[in-house]
């Protein structure tokens, strides 16, 4: 037995005891199914997961987006790349079977990577549901509408890709397993890739969950002086300043907001106090300082 | 000389549409990246130029390359960049009629 274990540490732990909060068995029964077309798993697999949370997309529309012909696949960065430019955030999951389970329970379907060699190659399939007793696990797979693994069948193919998971969010929800700094980061990738409305949305829940991470209040204020509403981005800052008073970036990026309304004189205090801080924005800020300055003069 | 001034207007090409940030806004990507907050912007335009290069290479058109990349987080650009080769890339549907046989021999180590 002991020896089998190591083949499967995970499903051997969770044969322990069923995590705490986790339901006996879940199926997400509406996750769509797209049964893939030859090597193009990555589209299907993807189309799958977006289709699940409202998007309107099929298979073919993806190809373009994540399907690399000479590779005759798709890469992960690809599949995470490629779900932002639908308005969705993507999360990969931190290694563990448990917390697979647990973005099933909480209603969000699971990309995961297997790798079938022997047999054939990398793979991606779908997980949207589990039943804890019979130890199996649920997915939309190739041309399976509803394959059914057993969690050792599943960790031995998984484990190469090093357990790798996805899952991809509508902007207003934030998956069940995420952490803090790696979910802002999601959303500051969203928002970088073009998807600052969205990434709008997501700051806003970011910040009913950690009101105190100055990170997303920049990123929110950035989204809100991207689309132009100055007077939103510099409440966000204000706040932001008042809570984290140190700040290096709120002070620069208020400062810039106010200066950008016209009131020069009142964002001198913030980008000296910004200068004075010092540190590795000092460019920037210097940047900042001598553009209002200019504008002032005329 | 050619393939230098090539190489240029790729760079430019691909240098616009990412400057995303505004004037003198310190943009997010500075507050979450875990690398250090000064390091040349212009390297990553050229990582980002490289990578664009390497997926053309695997048969994208540059349009569609440049917007994949674009797609991309500075830190998966690094990642990706130089091992497009390497990587494990999703295709295959599943061997079945095999998978089947491997799940029946490890059954029981779920159901012992």
């Amino acid at each position: 037995m002991s020896g089998c274990a190591g083949l499967f540490p995970q499903t051997a732990s969770l044969r322990d005891g069923l995590p705490e909060g986790l339901p006996q068995q879940v199926e997400l029964k509406s996750v769509p199914f797209f049964p893939q077309d030859e090597y193009q798993c990555g589209p299907a697999a993807l189309a799958t997961t977006l289709a699940a949370t409202g998007v309107k997309v099929t298979p073919t529309q993806l190809v373009p987006q994540v399907y690399l012909p000479e590779r005759k696949g798709s890469l992960q960065v690809e599949m995470l790349a490629a779900a932002r430019r639908h308005g969705r955030v993507s999360y990969l999951l931190a290694p563990r079977f448990e917390d697979l389970l647990r973005e099933v329970a909480a209603g969000n379907p699971v990309i995961v990577l297997q790798d079938q060699a022997p047999l054939g190659s990398w793979h991606y399939a779908v997980a949207v549901g589990y039943d804890y007793d019979e130890g199996d696990l649920i997915l939309r797979s190739g041309e399976t509408e509803r394959q059914v693994l057993s969690f050792p069948a599943h960790e031995f193919m998984w484990r190469r890709s090093g357990y790798w998971a996805m899952v991809a969010m509508p902007p207003d929800r934030i998956p069940a397993t995420a952490e803090e700094g790696r979910w802002l980061s999601a959303i500051a990738a969203l928002e970088r890739a073009g998807g600052a409305a969205a990434a709008r949305v997501a700051y806003n829940s970011f910040l009913k969950r950690w009101p105190d991470n100055t990170g997303a209040a920049i990123g929110l204020a950035n989204t809100h002086h991207a689309a132009g509403d100055l007077a939103a981005a510099e409440g966000v800052l204000r706040e932001a300043a008042r809570r984290s008073p140190g700040s290096v970036i709120v002070l620069n990026n208020l400062a810039q907001t106010l200066s950008d309304q016209g009131r020069h004189e009142e964002a001198l205090p913030f980008i000296d106090r910004a200068k004075a801080a010092g540190g590795p924005y000092a460019a920037a800020v210097e940047e900042t300082r001598q553009s209002i300055l200019k504008r002032m003069k005329k | 000389m050619k393939k230098l001034l090539c190489r240029m207007l790729v760079l430019l090409m691909i240098w616009t549409p990412y400057q995303v940030a505004q004037a003198g806004m310190i943009g997010t990507d500075q507050v979450v990246q875990t690398a250090s907050a000064d390091r040349s912007a212009v390297l990553n335009f050229v990582s980002r130029a490289d990578v664009a290069d390497q997926l053309s290479a695997m048969g994208l058109d540059p349009a569609t390359a440049k917007d994949r990349v674009a797609a991309m987080t500075d830190e998966e650009v690094r990642y990706i960049a130089g091992k497009i080769n390497a990587m494990p890339a999703g295709a295959d549907a599943a061997g079945i009629l095999l998978l089947l046989i491997i799940v029946a021999v490890i059954w029981w180590a779920w159901k012992r």
